[in-house]
């Protein structure tokens, strides 16, 4: 498919291919153009671009790409966005048709160039480890933070804060003995006060003696608590292999105090005054809540429980926005400097991710979400994060900066994902908001190759002044980032779509229907942050209503003629499935859980979303090869093996008949064979889809009839339910399917009301 | 004239002041002897009444009336160092350890030798109340050997200083462990004067000798420069980790446990971490001083035990709380103002030491501030706690006597004994009140002290007032120290003085303690140059002085209300005049505009706490003529090292060929005069002249000639033969050398004019014209 092979080239889909040419026909299109780019999307095939990009003047500064006209023998260019010429720089006068430097090519609309400046210090690691956890949970923690450090380049800078009732800063660079600045865990320290208390402003310090040689930097300053890994990684073990629980007691009708938000205040302190813009990831693993301090999420009263969805609701939580203000206040100031922070849970309970979330949403931190640190969820998710390349370079740039141009028929109205606003209020900055907006950059801690950024854009050209036919309209992507080698890197992707006048058909053509739900989708739970979510629901539902009308053929009131041609056919099942996720039903989960899926869904590419959006459900039985069946009711069947994946769950199901032969052991019996192949068929292809997940997902083995198997039936179109019976007086088709208990309304009874929405028919 | 039983009465001899030579061995004579009545004392042990050294009285014979003291002129007041150190050849304080314990029942004082037996013996009578009490029933029996025993042999019958073991009813919880907190400045200015180096590896050789007899001793380090360090070592563990507070604000303590540890438990892990903690901070540049949060930080550590806490710090404290300006003012020396110098100049000390009283919390300061300290200030903590303060100005550890002089008396006061949650009551016979205490105490109530330690040889005084007639022959004061000792026991400590009673003047004028009385009078001058003014101070010195010599010359001399040559006094006061000269001409009351307030400060502490053994050379010097002095000075006799014949304090003695030495117990002077012979120079000194010398703080070398090794033994016994962990250096003062060093040697010279501070001579007869000028009835 044409999207696909863009997407493989660029890292780049968009809603429309086509584009209206003007602002009301793009209006009428319903869904906006947007893009859902991945800027560092892997590409063996890159040349090394080892010189600086050519740029256009102030203040357009686009770069050099192959939709550039150029003139070999004035040795111009005209940039396409702000048609300003540019000479060439000398070093290119040897340019010609035939002699064109890797930027002009026509296959490298995407092209990464390596920037002569290197990074101002290797990327940085900062642990905050809390140590309120019991014995076995503390111990898994410290055994994977020391296996990390195995991991990490070695000229990475590492510290360690860790927390409790107190804070604990440790100056891994003093050999005298260990170490630590302690912080009361319930005050909030100003960013000043923290410099200070850390002794990182240099005042209060002697002048060197008279012929003494100046102090070496390591005796002040950050370089005390942030060291390169090959250089502490003894020690830094020793200090973790003893690592003891946070030593104050804790009563029986108490929680543990835990400053969380004291811990995260004094990471980000410490790395805003010494390694501001240069990149750097605090790591934060907690294992219960804010319980101590700002950024409180519960009291240490364990009568008090820890805040719902229902009490956020009735807005009776005491702490929620106090908690929230202050995170996003760090927050700011961590994504402002290009400092990523993780969050890595590990409790039954909730931590407080809601509170704390944008920490991650903001730097583009992950969020691992874990019962424990026991867990090989946590374990393998946290190792994956140092997955490497094939140079052995972990895959993770930093402190990036995302910049994005276009020519003056579009504008940029906002994107949606892990990114704050760099305030570029260039000429590409569009009156319309959506997302992020009213700027055309953003800085972006952390990228990962998966990172994939929703960009909206607006047409802008009135009605009246018509395009010339074949006008084409560009964007070009340009991504500053620090690669983990220590260099620093520009990635710059530039596309071309043409436009074309209102009503004609390629428009229609070019609807991508899988990135227009994905970006959807996007929007939808952007809103959902905000406003309430049946408001968002019904925006949802006004959307796709206004696109059938659009482009679906039908006749006015006769909801039977409506038809949808393929590349839309599909969009209202994912509206429908996005309708009933848990990115907008909120109450089936934590207020934590939420906003873990949603933080997942801003990440993901437009093919990892779709899965979340409308999980995939696979069938496997006797004599047939396995097969994708509908997500549906009617795919449980007793004599089958169902393997779902959510892309955070992923959960084998063995149908009744199935499951009582497994019970019995019957796999185990000679001539049951292919009874055991049917076992472990799924089982194999679960591990396949595990290799590249992140986080990893949560593993489920289950019966029919079993309680796990309720992760099953929330997924399930409910085609059959306790209420069809009543509501339509049959039975369920072919006795096939199981009845699941809920009062939504299954796909098909959703269909015929949009079908007679989108005629005008009456929906009595 | 007779006494009030009818004995014998003193013989008053008088003597005329002026003109009359000054024999500087009068004052090592004893205080007059107190001449009980027959009978009074159950018990003829001579040990049976105070020793001075424990407790004296100004006046040895009590006057029967208020009006006959007021009458005298003289200071009524006990001086009274209940826990003194035990030399070798002191008698230690003999213990009680049956718990039976008679008190009465009314005042509650402690049978003592001075009590009678009634009623057959089953009944005794108080000496302070008259009061008749049951004598407690096991109080003949022996309950080691479990057989009747002879009450006469009783050890509190037969001593006036006898220590009890409490019985349980005597603690409100059991018995506090001895626990130190060190506080340590390791700012720049503690770690480059050495400082730090010394001071960790004073502790760490001297782990040994901190009191640990049931291995239940507690320590603690906490090192401060504008933040403060902890240093955790868990039970058994070897290596300590350091936890950094830099809140100041809003001190607290950043474990619940192993901050305070058991130096039995964790002495390899302090050990380890004393030996590092020299280099530990080599690189330091840091300036400031958190002494306050340090304080605050102690006080947390060790409030629910009680500690003695030491502060170490070179810099004045310049945050958080306590934090204190540098008020050093040239332009108000030797002015009305300087007393303000001289008070806190911040409430934080006294307003702390209200809490570490309540918390048995006892605050030592030793300070080095190579610039102004506030010593004034800081002093208020050791002052209310029953702490002491050590100064060591412009300390330098490469200069070795500054090392080993900041050792030896820190490892003293390390090593030394002290008590611990202690309470002082004094009780006199009816019809006299304890009116008014001096020194590092802490007045509980008007007649309870509070020390939350008792440290060694320091003394308080006590002034006394007559309520009543009193028609008994004799009285009794009855000081009782109820401690713990720092092996953990429950303790009071009874000291019992008896005095006889006259109504007689002359009488009490021959039973004036010159000493003790000096004693208080210093207190009183010290508490008074901060109250009002130093000039106020000084004058009320004279004034008394004068009163005393006027009351003295109207009443007991042929001369009467006339004018006279002569200025009398009795015998037994004939150095007090000089020694109240010596108190106006001394560096913590002299009226000069020369004397920096901390020095100011740190004497007048010293005034404040100093026992009469101490008190008296610090302010009278002894002065000794070493390059002519006997043969046998400086070679070993009966009683040690003999030292040679003290010489009045005058530069007329001074000989520009001589060799002298001058001490006041806190400094030694070694003067060489400019004519000195080249043979004494290459005998003491190892130089072939005079002109080789430099003058300034040293070490004599100790050379193979007798010579040498005789004065160097003279200057050992001057360090070694006095109470108290002081140990003073030696500076070499050349006649024609550095002018500073110069005067500050003849300012020992109290017999001297000195700039408008008249000479003993001068001095005497201002007196007597004063004494003529006034009348006195
Ligand atoms: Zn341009
Ligand atoms: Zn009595």
């Amino acid at each position: 498919m044409q999207f696909e092979e863009a997407e493989e080239r660029d890292g780049v889909r968009l809603s429309w291919n086509v584009w209206p040419s003007s602002r009301i026909e793009a209006t009428r299109t319903v869904v906006p153009i947007a893009t859902l780019y991945t800027p560092l999307k892997a590409r063996d095939d890159l040349p090394d671009i080892l010189y600086e990009p050519v740029t256009c003047k102030m203040p357009c500064r686009a770069i050099l790409n192959p939709f550039c006209q150029i003139d070999t023998r004035a040795k111009l260019w005209i940039c396409p966005f702000c048609l300003q010429r540019n000479a060439f720089p000398p070093h290119y006068k040897d340019i010609s048709s035939t002699n064109l430097p890797a930027e002009l090519l026509p296959r490298y609309t995407t092209i990464e160039y390596t920037l002569a400046r290197p990074a101002m210090a290797p990327p940085i690691f900062l642990f905050v480890v809390d140590t309120c956890l019991d014995e076995v949970d503390l111990k898994a923690l410290r055994d994977a933070l020391v296996v990390s450090l195995s991991l990490l380049p070695p000229t990475a800078l590492v510290g360690l804060i860790t927390f409790g009732t107190m804070t604990q800063v440790h100056e891994l660079g003093y050999g005298e003995c260990s170490k630590s600045y302690v912080f009361r865990g319930g005050k909030e320290y100003t960013p000043k006060q923290i410099q200070d208390m850390l002794g990182l402003s240099g005042q209060n310090r002697a002048a060197p003696r008279p012929g003494q040689p100046a102090l070496p930097p390591t005796a002040f300053g950050a370089a005390r608590f942030l060291l390169p890994v090959q250089q502490v990684e003894f020690q830094l073990t020793g200090i973790l292999e003893q690592l003891q629980r946070d030593p104050w007691p804790v009563a029986n009708d108490k929680r543990p105090l835990r400053c969380t938000g004291v811990a995260i205040s004094v990471a980000v302190g410490l790395l805003e005054t010494s390694f501001a813009n240069t990149g750097a990831r605090i790591m934060l693993f907690a294992g219960g809540p804010a319980t101590e301090g700002p950024g409180l999420v519960v009291s240490n009263e364990l009568k008090e429980p820890i805040r719902s969805h229902h009490d956020i609701d009735r807005d009776s939580v005491k702490h929620f926005k106090r908690a929230s203000k202050f995170y996003e206040s760090l927050a700011k100031r961590a994504a402002t400097n290009g400092h990523a922070i993780d969050l890595f849970a590990g409790c039954l309970d909730q931590v407080g991710l809601l509170e704390m979330k944008t920490l991650a949403n903001w730097t583009n931190g992950v969020i691992v979400l874990s019962d424990s640190f026991a867990t090989s969820i946590f374990k393998q998710s946290f190792l994956r994060l140092f997955d490497k390349d094939g140079q052995g370079h972990l895959l993770m740039g930093f402190n990036a900066t995302f910049d994005v141009q276009t020519t003056k028929e579009l504008k940029v109205s906002g994107l949606i994902g892990h990114a704050i606003s760099a305030n570029k209020k260039s000429a590409c900055v569009g009156e319309t908001e959506i997302g992020i907006g009213q700027t055309s950059a953003w800085k972006i801690a952390s990228l990962t190759p998966m990172t994939s950024t929703a960009v909206y854009f607006e047409v802008v050209t009135p009605a009246g002044q018509a395009l010339p036919p074949g006008t084409r309209g560009l964007i070009q992507y340009i991504t500053h980032f620090q690669h983990s080698s220590g260099q620093m890197r520009l990635r710059v992707t530039t596309i071309a779509r043409n436009f074309a006048e209102a009503g004609a058909p390629t428009i229609s053509a070019s609807f991508d229907q899988e990135a227009a739900a994905v970006l959807m989708a996007r929007i939808a739970v952007f809103k959902a942050e905000i406003d309430d979510s049946p408001d968002v629901l019904r925006w949802l539902d006004r959307m796709l209503i206004r696109l059938c009308q659009k482009f679906a053929d039908y006749r006015k009131e006769d909801p039977t003629s409506f038809r949808l041609t393929d590349n839309f056919s599909i969009y209202p099942q994912f509206m429908f499935h996005l309708r009933r996720s848990q990115f907008l039903q909120v109450f089936n989960n934590s207020p934590d859980e939420t906003a873990f899926y949603r933080h997942i869904l801003n990440e993901e590419d437009v093919n990892n979303s779709l899965i979340m959006i409308q999980p995939t459900l696979m069938s496997y039985t006797f004599d047939t090869p396995p097969q994708p069946v509908l997500l549906d009711s009617v795919s449980i069947k007793p004599d089958v093996v169902l393997l779902l994946d959510t892309f955070f769950h992923i959960l084998i199901f063995h149908g009744e008949t199935v499951a009582q032969w497994r019970k019995a052991g019957y796999q185990e019996q000679e001539g049951y064979e292919n009874f055991k192949e049917l076992l472990e068929t799924p089982q194999s292809d679960a591990q396949d889809l595990l290799v590249d997940r992140f986080p990893i997902p949560r593993y489920i083995v289950c019966d029919q009839g079993g309680s796990q198997a309720r992760f099953l039936l929330s997924k399930l179109n409910p085609s059959t339910t306790h209420m069809s019976t009543s509501m339509y007086g049959s039975a369920p088709a072919g006795g096939a399917g199981q009845a699941i208990f809920t009062d939504d309304v299954s796909l098909q009874v959703f269909m015929e009301h949009l079908k007679r929405l989108a005629v005008g028919a009456s929906t009595t | 004239q007779h006494g009030a039983m009818g004995q014998k009465p003193f013989g008053l001899h008088t003597t005329n002041l002026i003109g009359v030579p000054i024999d500087p061995r009068e004052l090592l004579r004893p205080p007059p002897e107190i001449r009980l009545p027959p009978g009074a004392c159950l018990s003829q042990n001579p040990l049976a009444n105070a020793d001075p050294s424990y407790m004296r009285s100004t006046i040895n014979a009590v006057p029967t009336t208020s009006s006959l003291l007021n009458k005298s002129k003289i200071s009524f007041g006990l001086v009274l160092t209940p826990h003194r150190s035990i030399k070798d050849g002191d008698e230690p304080v003999p213990v009680v350890t049956d718990t039976v314990i008679a008190r009465c029942r009314r005042c509650r004082a402690y049978i003592n030798p001075y009590v009678q037996f009634i009623d057959g013996g089953n009944r005794w009578k108080c000496c302070l109340c008259s009061m008749s009490n049951e004598v407690p029933q096991l109080f003949d029996w022996d309950q080691q050997r479990n057989q009747p025993a002879d009450r006469w042999s009783r050890l509190e019958l037969n001593h006036s200083a006898v220590d009890f073991v409490a019985p349980t009813e005597y603690m409100v919880r059991p018995p506090q462990p001895p626990v130190y907190v060190f506080l340590l400045d390791i700012s720049h200015a503690a770690v480059s004067s050495g400082m730090v180096a010394t001071a960790t590896r004073t502790i760490l050789e001297s782990l040994d000798r901190l009191p640990n007899a049931d291995n239940r001793t507690k320590v603690a380090i906490i090192a401060f420069d504008v933040a403060l360090h902890f240093f955790s070592i868990p039970p058994g563990g070897t290596e300590a980790s350091m936890l950094v507070v830099s809140d100041l604000d809003d001190v607290f303590l950043p474990k619940p446990t192993d901050l305070l540890i058991n130096l039995s438990e964790t002495r390899a892990g302090l050990e380890a971490l004393l030996t590092k903690m020299g280099d530990m901070f080599q690189e330091s540049h840091t300036v400031g001083s958190a002494m306050g949060p340090a304080l605050q930080a102690g006080f947390k550590l060790c409030a629910s035990v009680g500690a003695k806490i030491i502060v170490l710090s070179a810099s004045l404290p310049t945050l958080g709380a306590g934090a204190l300006k540098n008020r050093e003012d040239n332009k108000v020396l030797g002015t009305a103002k300087e007393s303000a110098l001289l008070q806190a100049a911040s409430s934080f000390y006294k307003l702390s030491a209200i809490d570490c009283v309540r918390d048995h919390i006892s605050v030592d300061m030793f300070l080095f501030s190579p610039s102004y300290t506030d010593v004034a200030t800081l002093n208020h903590l050791p002052h209310y706690t029953a702490g002491g303060t050590y100064f060591y100005p412009a300390f330098n550890a490469t200069r070795s006597e500054d090392a080993i002089k900041f050792a030896h008396e820190f490892g003293e006061v390390l090593a030394s004994p002290i008590g611990l949650e202690a309470v002082i009551r004094v009780r006199p016979s009816r019809g006299m009140r304890m009116s008014q205490y001096h020194g590092n105490v802490f007045t509980r109530s008007t007649d309870l002290l509070a020390l939350p330690a008792v440290p060694v040889d320091q003394s308080y005084a006590i002034e006394v007032q007559i309520e009543e007639n009193l028609n008994t022959p004799f009285v009794v004061f009855q000081c009782a120290l109820l401690h713990t000792t720092c092996d953990g026991e429950r303790r009071i400590r009874v000291i019992t003085l008896a005095l006889p009673t006259t109504n007689n003047i002359s009488e009490l004028y021959s039973s004036v303690d010159q000493i003790a009385l000096i004693t208080l009078l210093a207190n009183k001058a010290v508490e008074r140059s901060m109250s009002h003014k130093m000039e106020d101070a000084r004058e009320a010195l004279t004034n008394k002085l004068t009163d005393i010599l006027g009351t003295y010359k109207n009443t007991m001399t042929s001369a009467g209300s006339g004018a006279s040559a002569a200025l009398s006094i009795c015998d037994n006061m004939k150095m007090f005049p000089l020694l109240c000269l010596g108190l106006l001409k001394h560096v913590g009351l002299r009226q000069s505009a020369q004397i920096p307030p901390d020095l100011r400060a740190y004497a007048q502490a010293l005034l404040g706490t100093l026992p009469s053994q101490l008190l008296i050379p610090y302010i009278h010097p002894t002065f000794y003529s070493l390059h002519n002095m006997p043969p046998e000075c400086g070679t070993i006799g009966e009683g040690g090292v003999i030292l040679p014949p003290p010489q009045p304090l005058t530069s007329e003695r001074l000989e520009r060929h001589g060799l002298f030495l001058i001490e006041d117990g806190q400094t030694i002077f070694l003067w060489v005069g400019r004519e000195a012979v080249p043979q004494l120079m290459v005998d003491v000194f190892d130089l072939p002249s005079y002109d080789q010398l430099r003058g300034g703080k040293m070490t004599l070398p100790i050379l193979d000639n007798p010579f040498s090794e005789r004065v160097n033994a003279i200057i050992a016994k001057v360090r070694e033969m006095r109470r108290g962990p002081y140990r003073p250096c030696l500076y070499v003062v050349k006649e024609d050398g550095e002018p500073p060093l110069r005067l500050w040697a003849l300012s020992s010279l109290i017999q001297d004019r000195a700039d408008q501070l008249p000479s003993y001579t001068q001095y005497l007869t201002q007196l007597k014209d004063k004494v003529n000028g006034s009348s006195y009835s």
